[in-house]
């Protein structure tokens, strides 16, 4: 043991530090423990939605605080962090919270899914598979899946205590009775391991499949609500649905027009004052990817053997007589 | 070293048994909870946190570590008696985390024990149906954790959220009752303790999320690999 009182001793480990007048990555150290030890809670009962206290992260309105709060508390200096909002990286928020990170924790930016170790988004799952050396870290605005059935959290936690999700199957087969399919698009409620009813955040549900047996860590951070939920690697993630209406994902007729994929999800772009449109990739960095390896709408087969790896759990779940895609657009 | 039972009631800090915590506690934090993240996310991966010299009484570099990282005025931590009734543990955790003693293992946030002294798994808080991450974190200093459960009366075999297939764990000096009923405790899902077990400067954690089969039961699962991620 030591008797010796060292200048470094008279710091408790608790203290923060900020010579620069914010702490590293923003976040004062108390609040990113407290926000540590939800989200040990969360990803030991996945799918399961870990109430947090303290404040709110403040941060300009519209920037997402759930995803900015976990960023913050997991992101260390060796991390290399990208960004996307629906899918690109170069939209405004993007771009400002990757500069935001940049400037706060002095991290590594990018914009290639395969260099980042940290990815935050919005509304994607990106079209690249994920390793198990990346984390996947959601912006959610609303976590409960059952709120719009109840508005009452004492009932939801009930609800979820008892696994009595049979209010949510109802809600999906009104739409099948109403439109023959299920209408539900984006937010499409999933089943995490079987225990938990999980709101994936309003991402697709051409990307759910995504999630099943994903080798990366996902993290979900609801700012307003305070809530932290999590889905461990390789963990069992099922949509929702019915023996007669499986679930099925969404799928264009056209391909990319600029990479010719005919296989991620497409963005609908207006071209001129006359209405004509084109399909592009939603997801920027796999389009990109795909045209420097020789892919074009013209020659969508490339060359061969640089084929960019898809998730394959989507492939197998694709359907043609499914939502227009029209119906996505948020 | 003195021992004494009721010390850790006391508010005081012994300044002349103090050591340094890590040396940045910003970076060094967050390094360390990245370790205990994987291993939380990953059960049964085997993570090494070496980032201080020295570590106060019996806590071994881990979970020193981890106390560092995750204790503060707003956790209750219960001690095992040889870690309670040691000034030095207790002065550390007080004057580095201000983390309050708790006297119950109930009423703990997280309960940190020799494998030899460890409180009765029902002792601790499993949480409640509506809330279940109302539980306690348990914290276990062991002699040695491996993958290799070949010839090891101890191993188990681990599945579920995080373990692509399955993954071979032996914890050196758990009692068998305390075996028995975490094996046990899994039938009361999502209610449950999540463990984390120490060995010097390695971890493993084994949330409630977690399905432990004694390997000896298991063909499968002899020779796993180590698998030592950083
Ligand atoms: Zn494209």
């Amino acid at each position: 043991m030591s008797s010796q009182l060292s200048s470094q001793l008279n710091k408790p480990a608790t203290q923060t530090a900020g010579a620069e007048g914010y702490n590293f990555a923003y976040l004062d150290e108390q609040s990113k423990r407290m926000l540590r030890r939800a989200m040990l809670k969360a990803v030991a009962i996945p799918g399961y939605q870990v109430p947090f206290g303290g404040r709110e992260m403040p941060l300009p309105h519209g920037w997402g605080t759930g995803g900015m709060q976990l960023t913050a508390t997991v992101i260390g200096e060796a991390d290399t962090l990208k960004v996307i909002d629906q899918g690109a990286d170069d939209t405004t928020n993007a771009v400002s919270i990757r500069r935001f990170f940049a400037k706060t924790a002095g991290v590594e930016t990018t914009e290639h899914t395969a260099d980042a170790s940290l990815i935050q988004t919005r509304h994607r799952i990106p079209e690249r598979q994920l390793r198990n050396d990346q984390i996947l870290i959601y912006q959610v605005p609303i976590p409960e899946p059952l709120r719009f059935i109840e508005p009452r959290e004492t009932e939801t936690r009930k609800m979820h205590a008892l696994r009595e999700y049979g209010a949510m199957q109802v809600k999906l087969y009104e739409d099948v009775a109403r439109f023959g399919h299920i209408a539900t698009s984006y937010d499409y409620p999933v089943m995490v391991n079987d225990r938990y009813m999980m709101d994936p955040s309003p991402i697709p549900k051409f990307d759910n499949p995504k999630m099943n047996q994903m080798p990366a860590l996902q993290l979900f951070g609801a700012g307003f609500e305070k809530r932290i939920y999590a889905v461990p690697p390789y963990t069992k993630v099922m949509s929702l649905d019915f023996d007669d209406y499986p679930f099925e994902v969404q799928s264009w007729e056209e391909s990319c027009s600029i990479c010719g994929s005919d296989h991620s999800f497409l963005d609908e772009v207006i071209m001129d004052d006359a209405g004509n449109k084109m399909f592009v990739c939603s997801d920027t960095d796999y389009c990109r990817e795909r045209v420097e390896q020789g892919f074009t709408a013209e020659n969508p087969e490339g060359q061969q053997g640089l084929t960019p790896e898809p998730n394959q759990s989507q492939q197998e779940r694709k359907t043609q007589d499914d939502t227009k895609a029209e119906e996505m657009a948020p | 070293m003195s021992v004494q039972v009721n010390s850790m009631n006391r508010g005081a800090v012994r300044s002349d048994l103090l050591m340094a915590g890590f040396d940045d506690a910003v970076q060094d934090a967050q390094k360390v909870f990245r370790k205990v993240l994987k291993a939380m996310s990953e059960p049964g991966t085997i993570l090494t946190a070496d980032l201080t010299d020295k570590t106060p009484g019996a806590l071994n570099k881990s979970s020193w570590e981890i106390a560092l990282t995750l204790f503060d005025a707003d956790t209750k931590i219960w001690l095992s008696p040889t870690l309670a009734g040691d000034d030095v543990v207790v002065s550390n955790l007080r004057f580095h985390c201000q983390c309050p003693m708790v006297s119950e293992p109930a009423e703990a946030d997280f309960a940190l024990a020799l494998a030899d002294e460890l409180p009765e798994l029902k002792t601790l808080n499993w949480g409640n149906s509506e809330y279940p991450d109302q539980s306690t974190t348990l914290i276990v200093q062991v002699e040695a954790i491996t993958n290799q459960v070949q010839d090891s009366d101890e191993g188990w075999c681990l599945t579920g959220p995080g373990i692509e297939t399955e993954r071979g764990l032996s914890a050196k000096g758990l009692p068998y009752s305390f075996r028995l009923d975490l094996v046990n405790s899994r039938k009361r899902f999502p209610l449950g303790v999540d463990c984390v077990f120490c060995a010097d400067d390695q971890l493993v954690a084994l949330p409630r999320s977690t399905e432990i089969k004694p390997s000896d039961n298991e063909d499968g699962i002899r020779n796993t690999t180590q698998q030592e991620a950083n």
